[in-house]
């Protein structure tokens, strides 16, 4: 004990602060402050053990290290008196593997990341086919689409940008990729991933494990010139491979949009692949490409949905429009609640038209600046300033959840409009007496949301919608002279859900009825 | 006449081996809780544990009887099954894989009260040949 030290790292040198260390001197010891290790024992489990204690004595001038060697008692009737074996209080040293342990060591140790050899693969296969048979097997979400030999591939950038085709496509996973592939003009006809035959030749099972095949016709074919040109192809049924023209190779597949339609029951019955073809040269490379799969229920009509059934955030708020009518028609023409959209030139008269669409929880405030000159009119001003603000065509309900159908009417919530003026109502009344102009200069959208369902995963749902516009008068200026004012649109998103309230069970009551002919002589 | 107080000395003793063996059986687990006490360690003490406690119940048994009774070959017979029980006390106080203060004192106590009652017995022997 008296020899450990273990802050002495330092070989032939003195350690800062460490009391134990041999290659210290007693200078050195005059310059510490503290001791890092006070004391140094054996296991104090033990009933008696040697401990060897470093102080400094800082009264001493000049201070000096004391070491003392002393016998420490451990006073509990469990202290260990003496053990009769040796590796009792160390940690054990581990096997040392050699070439007779190591398959008894590797049995015991290892595991899927260090094994043998990966035959419980094969095994789990020869197994479940003959117990499953009579099961019948359906996609679901996220299981990886089979063909013929192997999975649907996808490729997709792994780790670095470069395509890796090993990747395969989730049942119901939409998903768009991009990645770079490096392919050389002379070797264009050999390299399969860029011919059409790689994506469409293997067939997909309909269900997973059959012979149900379904074939990949391709939809369309998209010609793609040198300087990015496009030109959609009319015969779409003729395979197109990649072959050697002028020095370039044509033919090259740069994107694939793959389009599965399936049944609600899990199968697919379609498959469709659109292809965008392109041609590179010596200075093209290496190419990028593009990949997109998505799919469509059998029968219905794909409309996006921002949420099921609860809004997702960051997906757009659907609304639209209620016809005249009544009693209420079944269609809504789906469109967007948008804003206007800020543009780098700041000047609202110069970029009408450009909006962006509100998306769920996502607060937004945009502007741009009005200058008004002398010669302006009011009316047509509030007219432009009213478009501007509010859009071509601002809708009148807000779909409350985020698949709200259109047959429900009771699932939309119309938007409240509502004016307000800058000023205060005296000058406002005053300024209307006077018949000055009134300019609507903002707009705020403000949507209040609950949450809605079970506490373990609520849904969002928009309750109520509000559009406020602000006005405020336009003073008449002196010819010449020009204002800018600045004009804002905003959305706020406020959670107005009311705090969980737990529900209890009903207590327990008595249900104690007499038999029926208790009173039996009186009744 | 049958000694009072060899009578007395294992009456006492079935008492404190019940005690005695209870608390080394709770202090093998405590040990083989709190220490690292491999099979190969745990499964002798243990066994030789049981074993005393089946030579101990023997001896007080053969002793007592010899006593009551006056005879002197139950009390040999029991005199030579106390010095096994003194070899394997021994063992709990030196050779047991963890010997914790606690064991020491009990098993202090044990070998004292056998040495007593082999004294005892042997000047019982004496008075009845």
């Amino acid at each position: 004990v008296a020899k450990l030290c273990v802050c002495d790292l330092l070989v032939a040198q003195c350690d800062v602060n460490c009391c134990c260390d041999p290659d210290c001197s007693a200078a050195d010891f005059s310059l510490f402050t503290t001791c890092s290790v006070p004391i140094v024992t054996g296991d104090s489990r033990l009933c008696s053990q040697k401990a060897a204690i470093y102080s400094l004595d800082v009264e001493a001038n000049p201070p000096e290290r004391i070491f003392k060697l002393i016998d420490q008692v451990n006073p509990s009737v469990f202290c260990i008196h003496a053990t009769n074996y040796k590796q009792a209080l160390s940690f054990s040293s581990p096997e040392m593997p050699t070439s007779e342990n190591f398959d008894q060591l590797l049995k015991q140790f290892g595991s899927a990341s260090f094994s043998a050899e990966p035959d419980n693969w094969n095994m789990n296969t020869d197994a479940q086919n003959p117990s499953d048979v009579n099961e019948t097997y359906r996609y679901k979400y996220g299981v990886p689409i089979q063909t013929v030999d192997a999975f649907l591939r996808l490729p997709s950038p792994v780790v670095s940008s470069w395509c890796s085709d090993a990747n395969p496509a989730g049942f119901l996973v939409n998903q768009a990729t991009k990645c770079i592939r490096s392919v050389s003009v002379e070797k264009c006809g050999n390299i399969q991933a860029v011919s059409m035959l790689f994506y469409i030749n293997s067939s997909i099972l309909a269900v997973p494990k059959s012979s149900q095949m379904v074939n990949i016709t391709v939809q369309s074919i998209v010609v793609q010139s040198l300087n990015g040109m496009r030109t959609s192809l009319n015969g779409s049924d003729v395979l197109r491979l990649p072959m050697i023209l002028d020095e370039l190779c044509i033919n090259i597949v740069l994107g694939v949009s793959y389009h599965i339609t399936y049944t609600d029951a899990g199968e697919i019955i379609e498959a469709a692949a659109s292809f965008v073809l392109g041609a590179i040269n010596k200075e093209a490379l290496p190419i990028q490409q593009s990949f997109e799969i998505s799919f469509t229920q059998v029968h219905t009509k794909p409309v996006p949905l921002s949420g099921n059934p609860g809004y997702v955030v960051g997906l757009p708020i659907r609304a639209g429009f209620r016809p005249q009518g009544y009693p209420f028609p079944n269609t809504n023409k789906y469109s967007q609640l948008t804003i206007l959209q800020s543009t780098s030139n700041q000047d609202c008269l110069a970029a009408q038209g450009a909006r962006t669409p509100i998306l769920f929880g996502y607060n937004m405030i945009s502007g741009c600046k009005l200058r008004i000159t002398a010669a302006m009119k009011c009316q047509p001003l509030t007219q432009t300033l009213l478009d501007l603000l509010k859009g071509q065509s601002f809708p009148e309900y807000v779909a409350s959840f985020g698949n709200s159908q259109a047959q429900d009417v009771l699932d939309w919530v119309p938007i409240t409009h509502l004016h307000t003026s800058e000023q205060s109502d005296n000058e406002r009344i005053y300024n209307t007496f006077q018949g000055s102009c009134q300019i609507p200069v903002a707009l705020e959208i403000e949507v209040k949301w609950t949450k809605y369902g079970s506490l373990v995963n609520p849904q969002a749902r928009i309750v109520n919608v509000t559009a406020t516009i602000t006005t405020t008068t336009l003073k008449q200026l002196p010819s010449g002279r020009e204002r800018t004012i600045p004009i804002t649109s905003s959305v706020v998103f406020t959670d107005t859900s009311s705090p969980a309230e737990p529900g209890y069970k009903a207590w327990p009551t008595i249900n104690a009825k007499l038999p029926f002919d208790f009173f039996f002589p009186f009744v | 006449l049958s000694s009072v107080p060899l009578q007395i000395l294992f009456y006492v003793n079935g008492i404190y081996y019940i005690f005695y063996f209870l608390a080394t059986l709770a202090m093998i687990v405590y040990k083989s809780q709190v220490f690292s006490y491999p099979d190969d360690f745990l499964a002798p003490d243990l066994a030789l544990l049981f074993i005393m406690a089946i030579l101990e119940v023997l001896r007080l048994y053969l002793g007592s009887k010899g006593n009551l009774t006056e005879e002197e070959a139950p009390l040999g017979l029991s005199l030579v099954i106390t010095v096994g029980s003194v070899i394997l006390s021994v063992y709990f106080l030196v050779w047991q894989t963890y010997v914790l203060k606690a064991d020491v004192i009990i098993n202090a106590v044990l070998l004292f009260t056998y040495g007593l009652e082999s004294v005892l017995q042997v000047i019982a022997i004496a008075a009845f040949v």
